[in-house]
């Protein structure tokens, strides 16, 4: 019988704990609006890019290609690359669902996202015992997520034109990606998988835009390197 | 004629762009909550995908520091790189996206107000 108050009260409780994050995934939600428009995408084209891939990063990698004239394969096998960390993600709820049905499954799968994730992981480690309930607090930071990811790229989508390119905005993309790579930059391993990705970027010369791919692939060849030789040193 | 096709085949681009992502995305999400109740990914997988995000971030933030738009050669811009430099120290110091989006911005005018 208590069962639905505390459902209801884990639902609001992960609202809660989404919005500090609001901070950072609405201007990044703006910016992902605004690119896709002004690469010549339809109003409907860019907003469908936030509700069926729903993925920042990924948005914003196969904005940029499709701007450049990649081949659509490219494109494609890019933003996968681009999303392979939510494997690491899935993986690790997959444990904490286990027990879900195939509906709730694919509807937490659809929802995934760096933060949602991190704060379930915290959530759960701190209230070990509020297990039960976990996927309507899953579902309130996801859901909290995907509203104001939706809204932020429609806001995008309608302001982008009115802003004349002298105001360099563009500048926003990397800068939201300084502002989430950095606090990764903890150990040395991940400082090297950067420097090595960065470098291959701006180095590496490869036929069909494949240059992101490439570089993504070395800075984790590199990554794992530094690890095993640190581990052994 | 030929610009009304072109325009359809831009549209047909886009939209199997969108789909293709959408459903390569969705099957990396639901793939593990799916099937990994029973097997688990191996430990070097595991390891190697740790280091995804801050290798293709960075790949991400570099190329427009040093490219102009589209050009093949490099011609380093030198008011994005010092203004991405500081951003990266206020996102070290601060930890918030907002910060380091508004002081990474003003950075940005300063510098090209007066590097030109």
């Amino acid at each position: 019988m208590p069962q639905v108050p505390s459902a209801r009260a884990e639902f609001i409780v992960g609202m809660r704990a989404f919005a500090p994050l609001s901070m950072s995934i609405i201007p990044f939600g703006v910016v992902c609006g605004a690119a896709a428009s002004t690469a010549g995408m339809t109003p409907l084209q860019a907003s469908a890019m936030s509700w069926v891939i729903f993925a920042g990063s990924a948005q914003i990698a196969a904005t940029q290609l499709f701007a450049s004239g990649a081949p659509l394969l490219v494109i494609v096998a890019t933003a996968a690359i681009v999303n392979l960390r939510f494997l690491m993600y899935a993986t690790s709820l997959a444990t904490l669902f286990r027990s879900q049905n195939r509906r709730w499954q694919a509807l937490i799968a659809y929802l995934l996202t760096d933060q949602s994730f991190g704060l379930t992981i915290v959530h759960h480690t701190r209230h070990p015992d509020r297990q039960a309930d976990l996927r309507w607090f899953y579902l309130g930071v996801a859901g909290a997520t995907w509203l104001s990811w939706q809204l932020a790229t429609i806001a995008g989508i309608l302001l982008g034109s009115l802003v004349p390119p002298s105001w360099s905005l563009d500048f926003i993309v990397p800068l939201t990606f300084i502002a989430m790579a950095v606090p990764l930059l903890g150990d040395r391993a991940m400082q090297l998988a950067a420097a090595a990705g960065a470098l291959a970027s701006v180095l590496l010369i490869l036929p069909l835009k494949l240059n992101l791919i490439g570089a993504a692939l070395i800075g984790v060849a590199v990554g794992v390197a530094a690890e095993k030789l640190w581990v052994r040193a | 004629m030929s610009s009304v096709s072109g325009e359809l085949a831009g549209e047909l681009f886009v939209w199997s762009m969108i789909a293709g992502i959408g459903v390569a995305t969705f099957l990396i999400r639901f793939a593990p909550i799916a099937l990994l109740a029973r097997l688990e990914l191996p430990a070097w997988l595991t390891r190697a995908l740790r280091y995804v995000p801050p290798a293709v971030m960075a790949a991400i933030i570099a190329p427009p520091l040093f490219f102009a738009d589209g050009a093949p050669t490099i011609d380093p811009n030198l008011p994005r790189i010092i203004a991405a430099t500081l951003a990266a120290v206020v996102a070290w110091r601060t930890r918030s996206t907002l910060w380091t989006i508004v002081l990474g911005m003003l950075a940005l005018w300063g510098l090209q107000a007066l590097l030109g």
